[in-house]
Formats: C-alpha cells, sequence, structure tokens
C-alpha cells in the first residue's frame, strides 16, 4: 500500500504563485465542481419535486417524499433487497474463500506469484460479455437463472481476485513474528491466523467487504441478462420504469437517489483504498 | 529476514507441516478461480466454434464449420462499422479524461481542509452506480426534461436533442463517459503527485525555475508511469462502455453509437446468434489481454520506479 504520510510536494509551488494564477486555479476548481456536482444533485432534487412542478427550477418548493412512497408501494423494495442479498452473498464468499488463500499467498513466497498478479488482472480486465454468454448457457441447464444466488456467483468473477489481491498486501503489513512464535507454542497455522493475524488486518478485511459490496452493487450488465422478475436488482428495475412504465421522472430520480445513497456513504469509508481497489493487479502495492 | 527461505521457494520459517495446511488454505480459492474465470473462457471459445442458437439445442455441439463465425465477421460491415465507432469513442474519451484527470489532479494537489473534501466529492461519478451515471445524463440529454436543455431555449437558442442526432450522438456519450471517469485518472495521478519527492522540487525553485518548467522537468517524469497506466485503464475499460450507451441511445440512432461491446450484446442476447457472440466476445478479450499485458509489464516498471 502506497500510503506513507508524504507532504503534498508539489503543493508547495502552487502556493506560491502569483494571485492571479491562485485565482484562475480557484476559479478552475469551482467549475469543475459544478461540472460535477450539478447533475448529481439535479437528480436528487427530482426525487423530491412534486409531480405537477417535477421540472422546476424554483429552489425553494415545498419537498414531497410521494416518489418515494409510490417506489414502496410498488415492488421496487424487493428488487432492492435482491440487490443487498446478491452483493452481500457474494461480498461473504469471496471473504471466506478469498481471505485464507490472500494469506497463504502472503507468507509463502513461490515463483508463480506474478502470474497470479496477471490473473487477478485478467479477471478485472476481461469484458462482462465474455463471461456473460458462457454462464447465461451454463445457468440455463442447471437452472440458476434468475436466481440470487446466480448473480451471486458471476459477483464471484471479480470479488474473489479483489479479495485475493487486497488481501494479501494487507497480509504483508502484519509481521509475522506474533504468529511465528504462536506455532513454535504449538498453534496450528490456521489457528494462529484466526487469533492472531486476522484481527490485526480487521481495517483491511473491513475495507475490502465494503469495495466488493460496492462493485457487486454497481453491477448492471449481468443483472440485466442474468435476470427477470424474481431476482431483478435494484438498477435494472429502475431502467425498466423508463421502458416499461412510460417517463416517470420522478419515480425514476428516487429509484437512482436510492441506489447511489449507499454507495456515497461507503465510499466516505474506503476513499483510501480506493486507489488499489480500483486498480487491482495493475500496480505493485 | 525471509531471504533465505525466499530462495528455497518456502516462506521463512513454513516446515513441511505447514505446507500442507497452507495448501489447503489456497486450494479453494483456486479451484472456485479456475471453475469461474477459466472454465467458462474456455467454454466461451468451445461456444464461438459453433452456429449455437437456443432454437436448436444440436447447434451447441456442432463443430463442422468451426472458423465459420470468424469469417463472417471479418465480412460483417457493421461488426467492422462497430470498431470503427469503438475507436473513435475510446481514443476520444481516453484524451479527454486523462488531460482533465490530471488538470484536476494538479489544481487538487495542495493542502487544505476544503481541497481535502474536493477530493473526495471528486471521486463520486466514478463510484456512483454506472446506471445512475446513465440516468443523470438521460434526464441531461432529454430536451423537455433537461435543464440545460430548456435554459438554452428560454435565451432563444433552442438546442435539438444531440442522442437522437446521428452526427451528435457519440459525442455526446463521450460527454458523458468523461463525466464519470475522468475522476479515475485523476485519482491515480494524485496519487503519484502525492509521492513526488521534494528535494528536485526546492532545488529547482531555488534555481529559479517556472512554474511551468518545474512541472515539465521535475514533475512529469515522476508521474508519467501513472498517467500511462491510467490511461492504459480507461482504454481497456472504454471497451466496455455499455449502461450509457444502453440507456442513452440503444445504440442509435441507427448504429451511431453501436461500439463492437454493444453489437456482441445485440447478437447474443436479441437475436440469439450466440455462436457468432461468443466469437466476438473472443477476439474482444483477446484485444483486452493484449492491453492488459502491457498493463502488466508497465506496472511493474512504474513500481520499480518509486
Amino acid at each position: 500500500m502506497s500510503e506513507e504520510p508524504h507532504p503534498v510536494a508539489a503543493g508547495r509551488p502552487a502556493s506560491r504563485r502569483k494571485p492571479a494564477g491562485r485565482v484562475l486555479a480557484n476559479a478552475a476548481l469551482a467549475l469543475a465542481f459544478l461540472f460535477v456536482v450539478v447533475p448529481i444533485a439535479w437528480l436528487a432534487q427530482m426525487s423530491l419535486r412534486p409531480n405537477e412542478d417535477i421540472l422546476g427550477y424554483r429552489l425553494l418548493f415545498t419537498p414531497t417524499l410521494d416518489h418515494y412512497s409510490s417506489l414502496l408501494e410498488g415492488k421496487f423494495l424487493r428488487y432492492f433487497l435482491n440487490s443487498v442479498l446478491s452483493s452481500s452473498l457474494s461480498t461473504a464468499i469471496a471473504l471466506l474463500v478469498g481471505t485464507p488463500a490472500a494469506y497463504v499467498l502472503s507468507r509463502w513466497r513461490f515463483r508463480g506469484q506474478r502470474h497470479v498478479a496477471l490473473w487477478v488482472l485478467s479477471t478485472r480486465m476481461a469484458p462482462q460479455i465474455a463471461f456473460t454468454i458462457p454462464f447465461f448457457l451454463f445457468f440455463r441447464r442447471v437452472g440458476l437463472n434468475d436466481t440470487v444466488w446466480g448473480l451471486a456467483l458471476i459477483y464471484l468473477t471479480f470479488n474473489l481476485a479483489l479479495v485475493i489481491w487486497m488481501m494479501r498486501s494487507f497480509f504483508d503489513a502484519v509481521p509475522r513474528a506474533l504468529e511465528e512464535a504462536a506455532w513454535l507454542d504449538g498453534c496450528g497455522i490456521w489457528t494462529a491466523f484466526l487469533r492472531i493475524t486476522l484481527p490485526l488486518a480487521a481495517p483491511g478485511l473491513a475495507a475490502t467487504a465494503v469495495l466488493c459490496f460496492i462493485f457487486s452493487w454497481n453491477d448492471f450488465f449481468y443483472a440485466l441478462i442474468l435476470t427477470r422478475t424474481n431476482a431483478m436488482t435494484a438498477p435494472v428495475a429502475i431502467v425498466n420504469f423508463m421502458q416499461y412504465e412510460g417517463w416517470e421522472w420522478g419515480k425514476m430520480a428516487a429509484g437512482g437517489t436510492l441506489v447511489m445513497l449507499p454507495v456515497l456513504v461507503f465510499t466516505v469509508l474506503v476513499r483510501r483504498w480506493l486507489v488499489s481497489g480500483l486498480m487491482a493487479g495493475g500496480i505493485k502495492d | 529476514m525471509p531471504a533465505a527461505g525466499a530462495e528455497a521457494g518456502i516462506g521463512y520459517g513454513i516446515d513441511r507441516r505447514h505446507r500442507v495446511a497452507l495448501l489447503a488454505g489456497l486450494l479453494p480459492a483456486l479451484l472456485l478461480l479456475v471453475a469461474l474465470t477459466l472454465a467458462p473462457a474456455l467454454y466461451l471459445f468451445v461456444i464461438s466454434l459453433t452456429p449455437a442458437t437456443p432454437t436448436n439445442p444440436a447447434s451447441l455441439t456442432d463443430f463442422s464449420a468451426p472458423a465459420q463465425n470468424y469469417v463472417s465477421a471479418l465480412g460483417d460491415e457493421r461488426f467492422i462499422e462497430s470498431l470503427w465507432v469503438q475507436i473513435k469513442l475510446s481514443v476520444s474519451t481516453v484524451a479527454v479524461q486523462t488531460a482533465l484527470g490530471l488538470g484536476v489532479a494538479l489544481l487538487l494537489n495542495r493542502g487544505g481542509r476544503l481541497v481535502g473534501a474536493l477530493r473526495t466529492i471528486f471521486l463520486i461519478p466514478t463510484v456512483l452506480p454506472p446506471i445512475v451515471a446513465a440516468l443523470i445524463w438521460k434526464v441531461l440529454y432529454t430536451p423537455d426534461v433537461s435543464p440545460l436543455h430548456r435554459a438554452l431555449a428560454s435565451v432563444g437558442v433552442p438546442v435539438a436533442s444531440l442522442i437522437t442526432n446521428p452526427d451528435t450522438a457519440l459525442w455526446a456519450i463521450a460527454v458523458a463517459d468523461t463525466w464519470q471517469w475522468f475522476p479515475f485518472t485523476m485519482l491515480i495521478i494524485l496519487a503519484a503527485l502525492q509521492v513526488v519527492p521534494r528535494e528536485p522540487l526546492e532545488a529547482a525553485t531555488v534555481d529559479g525555475a517556472s512554474p511551468l518548467q518545474l512541472f515539465l522537468y521535475v514533475v512529469l517524469p515522476f508521474i508519467r508511469p501513472a498517467i500511462v497506466i491510467a490511461a492504459l485503464f480507461r482504454l481497456i475499460d472504454s471497451v466496455k462502455a455499455f449502461p450509457l450507451i444502453y440507456v442513452l441511445t440503444s445504440g442509435g440512432p441507427g448504429t451511431a453509437t453501436q461500439v463492437t461491446n454493444y453489437y456482441a450484446f445485440t447478437q447474443a442476447f436479441n437475436y440469439a446468434y450466440w455462436g457468432y457472440a461468443s466469437a466476438i466476445s473472443v477476439m474482444l478479450t483477446a484485444a483486452v489481454f493484449v492491453l492488459s499485458a502491457l498493463i502488466g509489464s508497465r506496472g511493474a516498471k512504474a513500481a520499480g520506479h518509486e
């Protein structure tokens, strides 16, 4: 992990800049800020506007939760739960299977290590359609299409590699002396892992879990193809508001806001690890 | 410290008994990874050698003309055109996103609490569920609903829908894609900027270098590997652009925004040409792997550089 508390090196010349340059830089930042934030804020405010004023401009309006309550009256809650279930399930399995493997890869250096990194990178890079066709055919045969389990399984294609990649670097940071002392005391390797190493890597485990959850939660492509009505997730449901129920902008905006809220909260929590999470396999930690 | 053990290929303090236990921890994950990634990849390749389609179950195992799908693709005008659309979209978005990401990263590379908050806020589009990003731009690009379109109309310059015009649709998608992904390059470049060593900067400042000279001759050489990696990541991910195209244009108008990935998707799931779609996916995956290998070697170099 490259998170040494480095001073903001190149920031020094910037602060010595002449006032004119400073003003220009701040203006550019303000513009970029508007470019990023206004579109998101627009969606959020639409979700609170009453239907008769859905396209209104006035900043002062009486917010209403009508769109949210109409979402809950429909089946949206169920689709939302499907998203929660498939993402949590996939995250849990990935952690359960991937964490021990990450530990082994951290402690037991062998010659093929570079290939593991490349493999992880490949699963991150492969176009989803390449996985979707085989999984679709396989699921059709075994009856996993349109199930939460099926989704959780295909999310493992990226989650498992992510867990192995992230946790390995977290375990690298835990000193070996403690667990080796435990081994000498006759403690089994996995007992020592559970009692000593894993608790020390707990913050890393939490960060990894959150990243897995976000990446599964954000999926649209797999759920679009591998689910219909039973296991449909919230992102797919929102698009269906558009296509089958006409243009219900308020409802769409409310659904979109609900889907992005958990991600916003989680992002603040895992900001520090986002670089390694987004680029898993691509850079050496 | 563990050098001796590493030389033998075995970590320090790990004996035979431990090795069995360690293998037991590693194997489930390896087997699952093989089952989930390698097996489907092979299966995809096998399907690509058949004329597979759901109406005819025998077609899944019909290997009488294994190269047919690949031959067809080379003569398929829509496939070739989808490659052009892909190249236009990829080249333009990667260039703009890298430039914009670099610019914003430079602006954000200073201390202060406000700047710290901005760094997190600027990340939002990239971590947002892609479908929400698509929804946001659907609102902005639909003339009756969009605040931009209506504001322009109210000052007397009405603009027709950009996403239903074949000349502008692809660029409209490129703008939305840039909004969504420039924070990615920004994040990677910012991380590199923060570990640029101080000494050469201070030395150059003492020597009277201008800010531009500082950037070009001191900062840029340090962050160049990060810029290249960020651009390569975006290049590969741009091949996978889907939710934006699906929601904003569905590949249209006509085939104006039908990138290769989208074309494979329609062939597989709208027309049920599984064999043909698999062949396109195999080619797409192969292209992505070549680029990934490039990142693999670049990444190692970038790491060695630090």
